[in-house]
C-alpha cells in the first residue's frame, strides 16, 4: 500500500503537465498546450486554447457580431512571465435565424504568446489560467475552466511532440496574415462606410467569398452579406455604419477574407486590415443609393452642378487655362461685337463636347467594369505627362518665347493657341481637362450623384457642370454692357500675357508632381527630359525661315527631338511594375530577391548535378502564392535552412503566363500556380508539394 | 447540349438554396433620435398595450428569454427586478417583451410569464407575449436582454445593453456601469442620454425558424 502510494506520487511528481490541462464540460473540449517541453529564460514560448466544440455549436471571436461574447483567457503567472493577448484565428459567420455572429466551428486554437523572464529559476514554470467562453447552438451555454500547465526549465528550450507541433503550426496558418495591401475607408453621406483594399493586380474571376470581419462592435454593423467589388484596382466593399453613436474612427480594422480558386481547389485567405479614414473619399455606393434620404433631386443636382461648374473657374488647375482665355479675350476687346460672340460661343462648344465627350466615357466605362472614379483620365502617366509638356508649350508662348503662326500647329497646344473659333473651341476643351481633377473634392455630392445615376441624368449634370465653367465667358461676350467694363487694350496686355505664364509653369509643375505619384522618381527624369527636347525643337525651328537644306534639317532635328520627348511617354507605359512598387503596391510584381530565375536549363543542370533543388511557381495575382511566401518561403528561418541545405532557389513568374511555365505545368498535369516543387539531393523525380505551405512543411522536406 | 441544361438545372436549384436559407438579416434597428416603432400586443393578463397611447410617458422595453444565462444573470442578481421598481416608482412604463418564437428557448404561454414574474419577485409593469418576434424585429434587437428606452414624446433615446460588462457572471454586475438605470435618470431630467448606443450583449433573439 505504500508502494502503491509512492509510485502515484512519483507518477504526478513526473508527469510533465502538472495539474489539470483538460476541461471536459458539456459542450466544448478544451485543453492548455504549449509548442514546447521544456522553456528556456528568456526565450518566448507558444501556448494554445485548443477548444474541441460540439457539432454545430459554436464559440466566438473577439468580435462576435451581433449576440455571443468572446472567450477569456485570465492567467495567473509567476513574477515576471508575461503573457500576450489572444492571437485570434480567422472566424467564421454564423447566421442564427437572422442574427449574425462571428465565431468557431468544430475546433479552434487560441494562441497566446508567452514571455519568460531571462532571470527565470526553478526547475518548472507553471501557467494557470481561468478561461470562459460562450458556446451557442440556438440556445447559449457559459462555460469556463481552470487550466494549469506545467513545464520543465532547462538550458535550451525543445519544442513539443511532433503531434502538439502539428497542431500549432495549423493553429498559425489559421491566423489571418497582416495585409499585404493598403486601405482607406469613405464615407458616405448616409454615414454608411466603403472599404478600399488596394490589391491591384488581382484576377477578379479567381476570387469570391469576400468578407469583412470588423474587428469590433460598434462602428460597422454585422451584415450577413456584404457585396464586395474585385476589380484589377482592388476590392471595394461596402458597409453599413454600426450603431455606436461615435464618429468613426481614424483606422477601421478588421479581418478580410477571401476564397481564391486556384488551379487546384478553393483556397480560403485572411488578411488582418487597418484602413485609414479617407476624407476625399466619399462613396455612393449602390447600398446607400438604395436606402439614402438625403438624396438629391435631379433638378437640385442640375443647380449644384451650374455651381460648381462657376467655382470651377477659380480653381488652380483652371486658371491657367482661364488666364490664357482672359489675354486672348483682352486683345479681342477692341474688335467687333460679332466676333466677340462667335468667340465666346465657341469657348461654350468646346467646353460643353468635351464635357458630353467625358460623359460618353464615363458611361461607357460604368457599362462595362461598374465602376469609374472621376479624375481618371489622370491615373494614366501618359496623360499626366502630355499635360505637363502642354502647360509647359503654352507657357513658353505666353513667355513669348515664340508666336504661334498658322503653319506652326502642334497638338493641342496648336488648337489652343490658335486665333480664332477654332482656337476658342480648343480652349474651351483645355479647360475641361485639366479641371476634371479639381472638380472631386469640391463638387462630390453633384458629382457622386452624376456618377450614380442613369445615363441621360449623368450626361445632364456634367453639361450643367460645363455650362457653369463657360458662363462667364459666354455672359461676358454676348453683352455690350458687360464689355464696356473692359480695361481698353495697351501695353499692359503684354504684361498680363506674360505674367501669366507663371501659373502656366507652375501647372507643369504640379502635373510632374502628379506624375511622380505615378511612376516614382524615375517620371521626372523623362518629363523634365522631355521638355528640355522640346523647348529645343521650339528653338530650332525659330532660327530662321525659308526652304534652305539648312532649315530642313533644323525642321528634321526638332522632329525627332518631339519624337523623342513623345517616347518618354511610351517608356513610362513601359514600367507599370516600377510604378506600382514606388507608390506602396505591394502585390505589383514578383520578387526575385534571394531566387533564381526559373529556366529548364538551370533546373536540368541543378538536377543534374545532384543538387536539392526548390522551384516555386507564382504570379503577382496569386494571392495563396503571396500568402505562402510571407507565412513559409521567406521567413529568417526557412530562408536559413535553405542555405544550410545548399538548396537552388528558382522562382518561375507566371503572371503573364509565361510559355516555358506554361509547357512545364502541363507535364506536371497542372492548370496553374501556386505551384511548388522539391527535388531532394540526388532525385530525379521533383516532389510537388502542397498548395498551402507552412514553415515546418519546408523544414521536414529539407531535412528528410 | 445536355450539358448545358444540367449546368442551368442546377444553378437554378443553387438558386432556390440560397432563397430559401434564412440569409435574411434583420433590418437594422430604428435609429436614436427619431420616433420609435409603434406596436400593439396583448400582455400575459390579455391586456392590450399600444405604444402609440403611451405617449406622454417614458417607456423601457426589455427583450427577454427566462432560460438564457445573460437574462438570468441579471433575475438572479435582481437587478432587472430592482431596476423595475426604481422605474415604476419614477412613473416610468416598463414592458418585458417575450420575444422568442413559439417552440423556441424562452418562448411562454401567458400562465407560464405569470409564474415567472411571480417566482422571480419581477415588477415590470407587462410582460407582453411577442410570440412571433414582431416587437423585437421592429426594433432589431439581436439578444436578450436587449434594453431600449422611449422618451414622453415617443422618441427612442436608447437602444443597446443592461449594463456596460458583457460577461455571464454575477460578480460583475456591481462593477458595471448600469446603462439603462442612468439613461432613465438622465430622460427623467430632461437631459439627453449620454451613453444612448451601446453594445448589446446576451443570447442570439430566437426568432421564428422559417421567417422571411
Amino acid at each position: 500500500m505504500k508502494r502503491l502510494l509512492l509510485l502515484l506520487l512519483v507518477l504526478f511528481a513526473a508527469g510533465p503537465a502538472f495539474g489539470q490541462t483538460v476541461v471536459e464540460a458539456e459542450n466544448v473540449r478544451a485543453e492548455l498546450l504549449a509548442d514546447v517541453a521544456a522553456v528556456k529564460a528568456g526565450e518566448p514560448f507558444w501556448v494554445g486554447l485548443r477548444q474541441t466544440i460540439r457539432p454545430k455549436w459554436h464559440t466566438y471571436w473577439k468580435n462576435p457580431g451581433e449576440s455571443g461574447l468572446p472567450t477569456e483567457i485570465k492567467w495567473t503567472l509567476p513574477a515576471g512571465v508575461t503573457a500576450d493577448p489572444i492571437v485570434w484565428p480567422t472566424p467564421n459567420l454564423f447566421n442564427i435565424g437572422g442574427v449574425i455572429n462571428y465565431g468557431y466551428r468544430d475546433e479552434t486554437v487560441l494562441l497566446v504568446r508567452i514571455t519568460p523572464p531571462a532571470d527565470l529559476s526553478g526547475s518548472s514554470l507553471k501557467l494557470a489560467a481561468e478561461a470562459n467562453w460562450l458556446v451557442c447552438e440556438d440556445v447559449c451555454i457559459p462555460e469556463d475552466g481552470k487550466f494549469e500547465l506545467s513545464l520543465p526549465i532547462a538550458v535550451a528550450a525543445t519544442p513539443a511532440s511532433a503531434g502538439t507541433r502539428a497542431i500549432f503550426d495549423k493553429a498559425r496558418r489559421n491566423v489571418p496574415m497582416e495585409s499585404p495591401w493598403p486601405a482607406r475607408y469613405g464615407v458616405a453621406k448616409s454615414g454608411d462606410p466603403t472599404l478600399i483594399v488596394e490589391a491591384r493586380g488581382l484576377k477578379p474571376d479567381t476570387i469570391r467569398d469576400v468578407y469583412f470581419f470588423p474587428a469590433e462592435w460598434g462602428p460597422v454593423a454585422s451584415l450577413a452579406k456584404q457585396s464586395a467589388q474585385v476589380t484589377a484596382d482592388g476590392i471595394r466593399i461596402p458597409l453599413k455604419k454600426g450603431d455606436a453613436k461615435a464618429a468613426l474612427p481614424e483606422r477601421l480594422a478588421g479581418t478580410l477574407v477571401l476564397t481564391e480558386k486556384t488551379a487546384d481547389g478553393e483556397i480560403r485567405q485572411a488578411f488582418d486590415v487597418s484602413a485609414k479614414l479617407d476624407p476625399s473619399f466619399v462613396p455612393t455606393s449602390s447600398l446607400a443609393a438604395a436606402e439614402g434620404s438625403e438624396q438629391l433631386s435631379l433638378v437640385e443636382a442640375l443647380l449644384f452642378a451650374l455651381l460648381g461648374g462657376l467655382i470651377l473657374n477659380l480653381m488652380p488647375c483652371v486658371f491657367p487655362v482661364l488666364a490664357m482665355k482672359a489675354a486672348a479675350f483682352a486683345r479681342l476687346a477692341g474688335q467687333g461685337r460679332g466676333e466677340m460672340r462667335r468667340d465666346g460661343l465657341a469657348y461654350t462648344a468646346g467646353v460643353l463636347v468635351s464635357f458630353a465627350v467625358m460623359a460618353a466615357i464615363v458611361v461607357a466605362i460604368r457599362a462595362s467594369v461598374g465602376e469609374v472614379s472621376w479624375g481618371f483620365q489622370f491615373q494614366s502617366p501618359v496623360f499626366s505627362l502630355l499635360i505637363a509638356y502642354l502647360f509647359f508649350v503654352v507657357g513658353l508662348n505666353l513667355s513669348g518665347v515664340y508666336e504661334i503662326g498658322g503653319r506652326f500647329a502642334s497638338v493641342g497646344q496648336g488648337l489652343a493657341g490658335r486665333g480664332g473659333t477654332v482656337g476658342s473651341f480648343f480652349t474651351g476643351a483645355l479647360a475641361v481637362i485639366v479641371a476634371t481633377p479639381c472638380t472631386a473634392p469640391f463638387m462630390a455630392a453633384a458629382l457622386g450623384f452624376a456618377l450614380s445615376q442613369p445615363a441621360p441624368q449623368t450626361v445632364a449634370v456634367l453639361l450643367a457642370v460645363g455650362l457653369g465653367l463657360a458662363l462667364p465667358y459666354l455672359l461676358l461676350s454676348i453683352t455690350p454692357a458687360l464689355q464696356r467694363l473692359m480695361p481698353r487694350p495697351g501695353p499692359w496686355m503684354d504684361r498680363l500675357r506674360q505674367f501669366l505664364a507663371f501659373p502656366m509653369y507652375a501647372s507643369a509643375v504640379w502635373m510632374i508632381w502628379v506624375l511622380t505619384q505615378q511612376t516614382g522618381a524615375d517620371g521626372v527624369i523623362y518629363a523634365l527630359g522631355g521638355m528640355i527636347l522640346i523647348a529645343f525643337a521650339i528653338w530650332l525651328l525659330r532660327i530662321g525661315s525659308g526652304a534652305s537644306p539648312a532649315t530642313w534639317l533644323r525642321r528634321g532635328l526638332a522632329a525627332v527631338a518631339v519624337l523623342l520627348a513623345f517616347a518618354a511617354a511610351l517608356k513610362l507605359e513601359d514600367g507599370p511594375a516600377t510604378a506600382a512598387s514606388a507608390s506602396g503596391g505591394a502585390a505589383a510584381g514578383v520578387n526575385f530577391d534571394g531566387w533564381e530565375r526559373f529556366s529548364r536549363d538551370r533546373l536540368n543542370q541543378a538536377v543534374a548535378a545532384g543538387r536539392p533543388v526548390f522551384v516555386d511557381f507564382t504570379a503577382a495575382w496569386c494571392i495563396t502564392c503571396l500568402v505562402n511566401e510571407r507565412i513559409a518561403l521567406e521567413t529568417p528561418t526557412t530562408r536559413h535552412a535553405f542555405g544550410q541545405a545548399g538548396v537552388v532557389k528558382l522562382k518561375g513568374d507566371w503572371t503573364n503566363r509565361d510559355a516555358e511555365i506554361t509547357s512545364l505545368l502541363k507535364e506536371l498535369g497542372r492548370a496553374g500556380v501556386p505551384l511548388y516543387l522539391f527535388w531532394a539531393p540526388g532525385a530525379d523525380r521533383p516532389k510537388i508539394l502542397p498548395q498551402v505551405l507552412t514553415e515546418a512543411m519546408i523544414l521536414s522536406e529539407l531535412s528528410r | 447540349m445536355s450539358n448545358i441544361v444540367v449546368a442551368r438545372r442546377s444553378l437554378m436549384l443553387g438558386g432556390a438554396a440560397v432563397a430559401l436559407m434564412p440569409s435574411l438579416a434583420l433590418a437594422a434597428g430604428p435609429d436614436l433620435g427619431k420616433p420609435a416603432p409603434l406596436f400593439t400586443a396583448v400582455d400575459s393578463n390579455g391586456k392590450t398595450w399600444s405604444l402609440a397611447e403611451l405617449k406622454g410617458k417614458v417607456v423601457v422595453i426589455e427583450t427577454t428569454n427566462h432560460d438564457c444565462p445573460y437574462v438570468r444573470k441579471h433575475y438572479t442578481a435582481k437587478n432587472m427586478q430592482t431596476q423595475q421598481r426604481e422605474a415604476a416608482a419614477k412613473a416610468v412604463v416598463w414592458l418585458t417583451s417575450a420575444s422568442s418564437a413559439t417552440g423556441e428557448e424562452g418562448y411562454v404561454t401567458a400562465s407560464q410569464a405569470n409564474d415567472l414574474t411571480k417566482k422571480r419577485d419581477a415588477a415590470p409593469a407587462a410582460v407582453l407575449l411577442d410570440p412571433q418576434s414582431k416587437i423585437a424585429r421592429a426594433y432589431g434587437a439581436t439578444v436578450t436582454p436587449h434594453m431600449y428606452i422611449i422618451d414622453a414624446s415617443g422618441i427612442l433615446v436608447y437602444k443597446g445593453g443592461i449594463d456596460s460588462i458583457p460577461s455571464s457572471s454575477v460578480s460583475d454586475i456591481p462593477k458595471a456601469k448600469q446603462y439603462v438605470r442612468v439613461g432613465l435618470g438622465e430622460v427623467l431630467a430632461g437631459k439627453p442620454v449620454s451613453d444612448s448606443a451601446t453594445r448589446p450583449y446576451g443570447c442570439s433573439l430566437k426568432y421564428p425558424r422559417t421567417s422571411t
